[in-house]
């Protein structure tokens, strides 16, 4: 029973890190960022390639953050600004970018798998459950994320703009923000907390060259049921990702893989909103 | 009315005159040269071009919803795999026979017919975002996907299944049965997409909200031509496997559908032409190079695809067609593009308008509320409105107008009270419903189709009294005399042949005007119909309008913000201030009201005019 209350926690814990990054670009850009899944897997092999270089297992967060980072801030400028008016291409512009970063990592680092180093090992006893400690921390590095958004959001002049380019982007250009700079900043970031995302779950299994797309299409989901809210996000990542770990569970692993996709689809057709106050 | 009588030649769009003698020259040339094609390619070719014209196939019904649907589709893959699975699983376990193969192809036809429907069931109702189907098409691959793995040895999970019994016939006659069969695919739908029901298409993907305010019901049409494009899909997965002897589910995942759509872009969307012969090469191409440089020719496509995406989103065909178009003028001095046949006007039957001989008030609203969250935008309307009464709306902005107007005109907007036209309550009836009770409503800002020409808009607003070719063009357009009435005095009827991005302000306010009557209404519903006209223009709208409720005794609903106008027009005027009615009187009443004037001006009376 511990064991089942911790792995929903622990799911939805990660799910929430995976999809946050998604879910700013979507609030602020109004693109869905196909390209999560490449950004996902260049977090992973950051990952790998500090355990390769032999350097402390931490440092693979930073690394990731920062890789993150730079190449959102190329494809920004280039992909992504010419396609702000083009929502429906967008999608499909990002995901073609997903192919291109799988198809370099594969020239690069080869297709098979490869195993990460965690800088977490070993398992500790919650309450008469012996447990992963590193599941264990990705609870605090999830909120953690969260904590850093919220922050981001409500404590900076970049949140309190982009907080205005969210509700209404024309009338924000009217009083003088920069929202392409808002945009920029934006997608920089979705990027990188992809990147550190991708770096958080790589020690949980294993890096290959598409093991963003998995992620990919779950946490577009969750990002759809929680209508660019932080706190919808947390419930979504908590209700659905718990439904999968139950179904996962109880009836059958290839159903619970399933799990989020019907239950937010079937959602998102009851109630648009989603987890929203709409 | 501004007239436009030097129409550019480049503006007007090519139609159905004689389409039938070089569609099919066209398509003849073609069927010659699947015949050839075996004796003129190598063998390795020719076997993989088999393969190729199967997933154009495909990439066509990709490009018939997207392209011209718009409809954002990840989900072709599973119907195709669909078709297959049900060849692969009949020919294993009932073994290959004349009767299993007809089987195997109905099985695979109404499967993807069922799942079709209930995918576009969830994806397409009233409200409905276009993201919202591309997520429900793209989580159906992944479905079947994980339905196969689950369906162990029975489907043979991740592996497939392989080296069953199939027809029997040479890898040559592949070639010419699906070469003929992607030609006659093509130029059927060629006609499909170019006829007046192919225009319903590009309306919906123009401004699907306007469609359904011209009674079209879009979701339906947009289940139907899912469904029909999955049963496409799955008789092309079901050659796939009686030819290749293999099926995996590769060919039904969410990656061959995203594959799908990639073609389709890079080819040019909405061209027919352009998808085929995209596929077609990028197959072929890619067959050759992924041998020697595997990763290096998907990352070679990728990129190809993000610049085309990015730089020219029409894709490649088109690029190359307005290249040679141009080249084939300078060489011959001649416009390559020929004129339009525009269909010749006709006076429409006199229909039975919606509650002719009702007793019912033609409007009957009550208690009528609209709130978002706790904001209450409309509260306790209430009123009633006949036959030749010409109703005018006024009230400062934010009152709460244009809102009635959705209230009325779409069943799900109102969050209490009711509506009734000719005593039958509207209920909870999406707007294309409301247009048979017999509604028509015209938008604040001007609602057309930019890319369809004026004819064709018309045509869109008899969609729901006429029939509407599937195949061809209808060579006549006929419109009730409102409506003809309209486009002669403005000028309109000149232009028919025009898209309309081309027209003007007050002809494209005009055309709105001529299309919602076009759909025959009893009660017209009119949101601020001359904002940002001249003064004349102004003027001959408004007697058209009051010509209209005096001799067709419409019932008629016109939000004004300019008093002078209404109260040459109106015969009563409703004043709406902070979502509630505050006044409801005659033209005199309100005018003269100290009230009205308060509200109108603001604080007039504290503040001097300077």
């Amino acid at each position: 029973m511990t064991a089942l209350v911790l792995d929903i926690i622990t799911t939805a814990a990660i799910l929430f890190a995976v999809a946050s990054g998604l879910l700013i670009i979507l609030g602020v850009l109004k693109i869905v960022n196909f390209a999560h899944g490449g950004f996902l897997t260049i977090g992973g092999y950051s990952g790998l390639v500090v355990t390769q270089l032999g350097w402390n297992a931490w440092l693979a967060y930073p690394v990731a953050a920062v890789a993150g980072i730079l190449l959102g801030a190329v494809i920004e400028r280039f992909i992504i600004r010419p396609l702000y008016d083009r929502p429906l291409d967008a999608i499909l512009a990002t995901w073609g970018l997903g192919i291109i970063i799988g198809q370099l990592i594969t020239i690069v680092f080869g297709r098979e798998i490869q195993f990460v180093q965690a800088p977490i090992t070993g398992a500790t006893t919650v309450i008469g459950e012996t447990y992963s400690l590193y599941r264990l921390f990705l609870i605090a590095a999830a909120a953690m994320v969260a904590g850093g958004i919220a922050a981001l959001m409500n404590a900076t002049r970049l949140g309190l703009e982009a907080r205005a380019v969210i509700m209404n982007e024309q009338l924000a250009r009217g009083l003088g923000i920069n929202s392409g700079h808002v945009r920029f900043v934006t997608f920089c970031i979705g990027a990188g907390l992809a990147s550190l995302a991708g770096a958080l779950i790589t020690p949980l299994s294993s890096v290959d060259p598409n093991m963003g797309v998995p992620w990919l299409v779950n946490a577009f989901m969750l990002v759809l049921v929680s209508s660019v809210s932080l706190v919808s996000l947390a419930t979504a990542a908590l209700t659905l990702g718990g439904a999968q770990v139950l179904v996962s569970t109880f009836i059958s692993p290839v159903i619970g893989g399933l799990t989020i996709v019907v239950l937010a689809a079937l959602l998102l057709r009851i109630r648009p909103a989603g987890f929203g106050n709409g | 009315m501004a007239d436009l009588t030097t129409i550019p030649e480049t503006l007007t769009r090519q139609t159905s005159s004689g389409r039938l003698v070089p569609a099919g020259s066209i398509a003849g040339l073609c069927i010659a040269a699947t015949i050839a094609g075996p004796y003129l390619l190598d063998a390795y070719t020719v076997n993989i071009l088999v393969r190729s014209f199967l997933y154009a196939a495909a990439a066509l019904t990709v490009d018939v919803l997207w392209g011209y649907t718009g409809i954002l589709t990840f989900g072709q893959a599973a119907f195709f795999g669909i078709g297959a699975y049900a060849a692969g699983i009949t020919f294993t376990y009932m073994d290959f026979s004349p009767q299993t193969a007809v089987l195997a192809l109905v099985a695979g036809l109404v499967a993807s017919a069922v799942v079709a429907g209930i995918t576009g069931w969830i994806s397409f109702f009233h409200g409905a975002s276009p993201l919202y189907a591309a997520i429900v098409t793209l989580a159906l691959p992944i479905i079947f996907v994980q339905v196969l793995y689950s369906g162990g040895t029975f489907t043979g999970s991740s592996s497939g299944l392989v080296g069953y019994n199939t027809f029997d016939l040479s890898v040559e006659a592949w070639f010419t049965i699906c070469g003929i069969g992607l030609v006659l695919l093509t130029t059927a739908t060629w006609f499909f997409v170019n006829s007046d029901f192919g225009r319903v298409l590009v309306a919906i993907r123009e401004n699907e909200q306007r469609c359904t305010y011209l009674g079209i019901n879009a979701p339906r049409v947009k289940i139907l031509l899912m469904v029909v494009m999955a049963m496409i899909a799955s008789v092309a997965g079901y050659a796939y496997a009686g030819y290749t002897v293999v099926v995996a589910p590769e060919i039904g995942s969410f990656v061959f559908g995203t594959e799908l759509v990639m073609w389709v872009a890079l080819g040019g969307r909405g061209t027919l032409i352009g998808p085929v012969l995209g596929t077609i090469a990028i197959d072929v191409t890619s067959a050759y190079l992924s041998g020697n440089l595997p990763y290096v020719w998907k990352l070679i496509i990728g990129s190809i695809f993000v610049l085309v995406i990015v730089v020219l989103p029409q894709g490649i065909v088109p690029v190359l067609k307005s290249g040679l178009r141009r080249l084939w003028s300078a060489a011959t001095g001649r416009d390559a593009v020929p004129g339009v046949a525009v269909p010749a006007l006709s006076e429409a039957p006199e229909a039975r308008r919606a509650g002719a001989g009702s007793d019912a008030a033609a409007l009957a609203v009550a208690d009528l509320a609209r709130s978002y969250g706790s904001l209450k935008v409309l509260e306790g309307v209430t009123f009633k409105a006949l036959g030749s009464e010409l109703l005018g709306i006024i009230g400062p902005n934010g009152a709460g107008k244009t809102t009635l107007m959705r209230c009325l005109s779409d069943g799900y907007e109102r969050t209490g009270g009711t509506v009734a036209m000719f005593g039958r309550m509207i209920a909870r009836t999406p707007p294309q419903g409301v247009v048979g009770f017999g509604i028509g409503r015209s938008f604040q800002t001007t609602s057309l189709f930019e890319t369809l020409t004026v004819a064709e808009c018309l045509r869109l607003a008899r969609y729901r009294l006429n029939k509407t070719r599937m195949l061809s063009h209808a060579p006549t357009l006929a419109l009730p005399a409102s409506a003809r009435h309209v486009i002669t005095a403005t000028g309109i009827d000149r232009q028919l042949a025009i898209e309309c991005r081309h027209l003007s302000h007050g002809m494209k306010r005009a055309l709105e005007l001529a299309m919602v009557l076009a759909l025959e209404p009893s009660v017209l519903l009119l949101d601020e119909p001359t904002a940002g006209l001249t003064k004349s223009e102004r003027t001959l709208i408004g007697s058209i309008l009051v010509d209209l409720v005096q001799r067709e005794g419409l019932c008629t609903l016109i939000i004004e913000h300019d008093l002078d106008f209404v109260r040459e027009i109106s015969t009563r005027i409703i004043v709406l201030h902070q979502g509630k009615i505050l006044l409801d009187g005659s033209v005199a009443e309100v005018v003269g009201s100290e009230l009205v004037r308060t509200i109108y001006a603001g604080a007039a009376q504290q503040r001097p005019a300077p």
